[in-house]
């Protein structure tokens, strides 16, 4: 192709064309879609809806934590009933390990509920090998 | 804008955004070069976005609409139009934008400095750039 030069050659348009009756068409269009569309100028709220949603749902997440901390917990003591069938059942637990995880309180009411006769006491000690451990225990 | 629909598209778009910001326009700059930045990203953003929706870059799009020319009812452009406009889409999208301006719709530096927001020797460097590269597509093709 000869030499073609921009600013000294003939000078080119586009090669588009405007259909006919474009331009009058096109008014009417854009007044169209300007009435339909102009109530959005109420927009802060519309233009953040979806953040307001998600900054709100994360408070609620946020704030919801220490309930759901909470009943958790007392879920946990609920299940203290099932904790002493556990070791009541299991024999890998031994009499001793029961005995000591009694707390003075414990006791106490352990004496309260069961009283013992000396003899019988003296009896049972006296039977038992281990007793002199439980003596000096005592002291 | 290459093809008639989109430019359409453009088109409205443009004049509702005008119409709906026509209270934020200040005044310091004219009316004309306010108008014509608002087109000038609407059509950048048109083009952009229509790319990414199919899948592929503006660049490519943008090359094959230039190829399938003839075959638009609205382009009725002799042989070399149609080589122009495809030397032109192989410009990076500034020089095209300046080219254009400057070519096609014979403004002038300093509106188009307005309108694009760069100074006048940067679109006197961006124009030199493009004829030159045009030139040299229509010399070898």
């Amino acid at each position: 192709m000869k030499d073609f030069k921009i600013d000294t050659s003939e000078k080119l348009t586009t090669g588009f064309q405007i259909p006919e009756g474009y331009l009058d068409a096109f008014s009417e269009k854009v007044m169209q879609r300007i009435s339909k569309e102009e109530p959005k100028v109420i927009s802060f709220y519309a233009r953040n809806k979806s953040w307001i949603y998600s900054v709100a749902a994360v408070l609620v997440l946020a704030l919801s934590l220490p309930i759901v901390n909470q009943l958790q917990n007392k879920e946990q003591e609920l299940s203290s009933t099932e904790i002493e069938n556990y070791l009541t059942q299991n024999k890998s637990v031994s009499d001793d390990d029961l005995v000591n995880l009694l707390e003075q309180e414990d006791i106490d009411e352990l004496k309260v509920n069961t009283p013992i006769s000396e003899d019988a006491l003296e009896d049972e000690l006296s039977k038992n090998i281990d007793v002199e451990q439980f003596i000096t225990n005592e002291n | 804008m290459l093809n008639h629909d989109d430019t359409d598209d453009v088109l409205q778009n443009t004049f509702v955004k005008i119409f709906q910001n026509l209270k934020n326009f200040k005044g310091d700059s004219k009316l004309f070069s306010w108008m014509y930045r608002i087109a000038t990203n609407e059509a950048i953003t048109f083009i952009n976005n229509k790319a990414k929706r199919n899948g592929t870059t503006s660049e490519a799009m943008q090359t094959k609409i230039v190829e399938n020319l003839q075959s638009d009812v609205y382009f009725d452009g002799n042989e070399i139009q149609i080589k122009l406009q495809k030397a032109i889409v192989l410009l990076p999208e500034k020089q095209q934008l300046v080219f254009k301006m400057k070519y096609f719709e014979e403004l002038k530096y300093e509106q188009m400095s307005e309108i694009l927001g760069t100074s006048v020797g940067a679109l006197k460097a961006s124009y030199h750039h493009a004829v030159k590269k045009i030139e040299e597509y229509l010399k070898t093709n």
